[in-house]
């Protein structure tokens, strides 16, 4: 009688205890999900890609400098010339601070001599490139080599900046 | 008879158990189903995924992508499914739902061009990109 009492009475602890893990368990997940999914995508990383992609291809074609880039009038409107529009959403307040940034420098290859500076956007999301933490703006540089007609060689350095934190960063 | 007594208490006992396992995890299936396809979380990524193929598309180009989910969630909600993506000077919204304005269901693209998002009505689970130079 008393081991089958004691048996009894162990059954009863093990069941208490099996709730307790399935509860540890369950709380586990849901915090793992809720942290997941109330976070958002952050897409900004793939967007820097793609305007530093667009700029490239802007400049050069098939490896050759896009010559109307060192025209005074091509640079006067470079954005529109190369179709970016750096018009934003009117929400966090992204109308009144611009939410892109996009630096050019064309140099000679050979000397380095610095033959062309474009900068467009928010000049100010500069200074957050060396910082480091979440919610801060995603920068990213890209180097490319081109030559013109006559083979003359230019290296193409681009960075491209993307704030845009509210919506990707939290 | 008392053996019999024991032996149903036995049974109740495991009923009642496996009864209140399921119902947990349940409730755990449930709440993850809820969190991921839940209206707030398809908008954004539709509307993320919409600017990005943008930015990188070029004019002449014609994208078609699978809104499979999004298309069935916004007909449980009662709302067109023709009318789920928008896309207006150079933003993307995906709404699927008639019930207020998630800042979230927006996102801003680069890419100046002129696009045109129409659902595939052939077969009510695709939207296609119509890209044009402006």
């Amino acid at each position: 009688m008393i081991s089958l009492k004691n048996k009894k009475a162990a059954e009863k602890i093990i069941s208490v205890y099996w709730f307790v893990i399935l509860f540890i368990v369950a709380a586990a997940i849901v915090y793992m999900t809720a942290s997941f999914y109330g976070k958002p995508y952050d897409a900004r990383k793939i967007e820097a890609d793609l305007l530093a992609d667009k700029v490239a291809k802007c400049i050069s074609e098939a490896g050759y400098l896009n010559e109307e880039v060192l025209e005074q009038q091509f640079l006067e409107n470079f954005l529109g010339n190369c179709n970016i529009n750096f018009n934003v959403e009117d929400a966090y307040g992204w109308r009144e601070q611009e939410q892109y940034y996009i630096e050019l420098n064309l140099s000679d290859f050979s000397s380095g001599e610095k033959i062309l500076e474009i900068k467009e956007g928010n000049t100010k999301l500069k200074s957050f490139c060396n910082l480091k933490g979440d919610n801060l703006p995603v920068c990213l540089e890209r180097s490319l080599y081109v030559i013109n007609k006559d083979n003359n060689q230019y290296r193409a350095d681009i960075l491209s900046i993307i704030r845009k934190t509210e919506k990707n960063a939290q | 008879m008392k053996k019999t007594g024991k032996r149903g208490n036995i049974l109740t006992e495991n009923i009642i158990f496996i009864v209140l396992n399921l119902a947990f995890l349940t409730i755990l299936l449930l709440f993850l189903f809820s969190k991921t396809g839940s209206v707030a979380v398809l908008e954004e990524k539709y509307a993320k995924q919409i600017a990005l193929m943008i930015d990188a598309a070029e004019p002449g180009m014609i994208i078609n992508f699978n809104m499979k989910d999004a298309i069935e969630k916004a007909v449980e909600e009662g709302r067109n499914p023709a009318n789920i993506v928008l896309i207006n000077e150079n933003v993307v919204t995906v709404k699927l739902s008639e019930k207020g304005s998630n800042p979230e269901s927006s996102y801003s693209f680069f890419n100046d061009v002129q696009i045109n998002a129409n659902l595939d009505t052939t077969n009510n689970k695709e939207y296609f990109l119509v890209i044009n130079k402006k």
